[in-house]
């Protein structure tokens, strides 16, 4: 069982956005996807894009309450990478709820990587949201520092 | 999509993005995996959209690069493998340095038959 620490380690301070651009969910991957290439040097981000569109088109990933956790296993990645955005205002995520999206959790995978740790990454920040103090505090998050604190289980 | 004939570097993406899609259309129809997924809250019931989303792929992908596809897949669960460190990741054989810079054919381990990806 992975503890709160190590899923707080595989959040990197370059890949969470406080202050997300887009208003559509393909502008709001896109956006997140960028950061992630950037930082691990990925040259094929087309891959990783078309990637989690195709996973929304079988089943939008914003499960409600404000929260998206767009996902998925690309042979363009190396390592599994997670990236965090916030949006004040909301992004269209085509929500299973209607309403505008204020965070989103994005988690990418290599196929070689065991189901185990994806699903396992996917599943802990999935249960962390579904406890409402939580959430809140995620959705107001203003800096790394905060997000870390939080999904480290401090200050409950 | 584009009239002139494909890059190679092209062909090889399609091919990773098939994969992809077949992974992802495995796992959806993986009755282990769909419980967690729905356990979870997540829905997986546009299946048949990423159905048709892998039959317009195909139709981008030469005809003899699908059957290579088809014919590793039939041996292999990983059909395209990343290169790392000159190595082919599906068997860890030595892959000639040479084969990064081939502009006009997707390679293919000459250990293993697996469908190389240079990132
Ligand atoms: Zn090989």
């Amino acid at each position: 069982m992975m503890t709160s620490q190590e899923l707080a380690s595989y959040f990197r301070e370059s890949l969470c956005i406080f202050d997300l651009k887009a208003t559509t969910k393909r502008e709001a991957l896109a956006e997140m996807v960028e950061a992630v290439c950037a930082e691990y040097e990925i040259k094929d981000r087309g891959l990783i894009l078309e990637m989690l569109l195709n996973r929304e088109s079988l089943g939008s990933t914003a499960i409600g309450k404000g929260v998206a956790f767009p996902h998925g296993r690309t042979l363009a990645v190396r390592d599994l990478s997670i990236a965090f955005a916030r949006s004040a205002r909301g992004v269209d995520f085509d929500s299973t709820d209607k309403k505008p999206t204020h965070a989103v959790f994005l988690i990418i995978a290599p196929p070689q990587d065991r189901d185990n740790l994806y699903l396992q990454v996917l599943g802990r920040i999935v249960d962390l949201i579904k406890d409402d103090a939580s959430r809140e505090r995620v959705q107001a998050a203003s800096n790394y520092a905060e997000l870390k604190s939080i999904i480290e289980g401090q200050g409950l | 999509m584009t009239d002139h004939p494909a890059r190679k570097q092209d062909q090889a993406k399609l091919l990773v993005a098939l994969q992809d899609l077949d992974h992802m259309i495995r796992d959806a129809e993986d009755a282990k995996t769909a419980a967690k997924m729905q356990e979870m809250g997540f829905t997986m019931d546009g299946i048949a959209e990423i159905k048709k989303a892998r039959v317009e792929l195909t139709e981008h992908i030469k005809p003899q690069l699908l059957n290579r596809y088809q014919r590793v897949s039939q041996n292999y669960e990983r059909i395209v493998v990343p290169v790392v460190k000159d190595l082919c990741t599906g068997c860890f054989a030595k892959v000639a340095t040479s084969f990064r810079y081939e502009k006009t054919a997707v390679v293919t381990c000459e250990s293993c038959g697996r469908i190389l990806y240079f990132t």
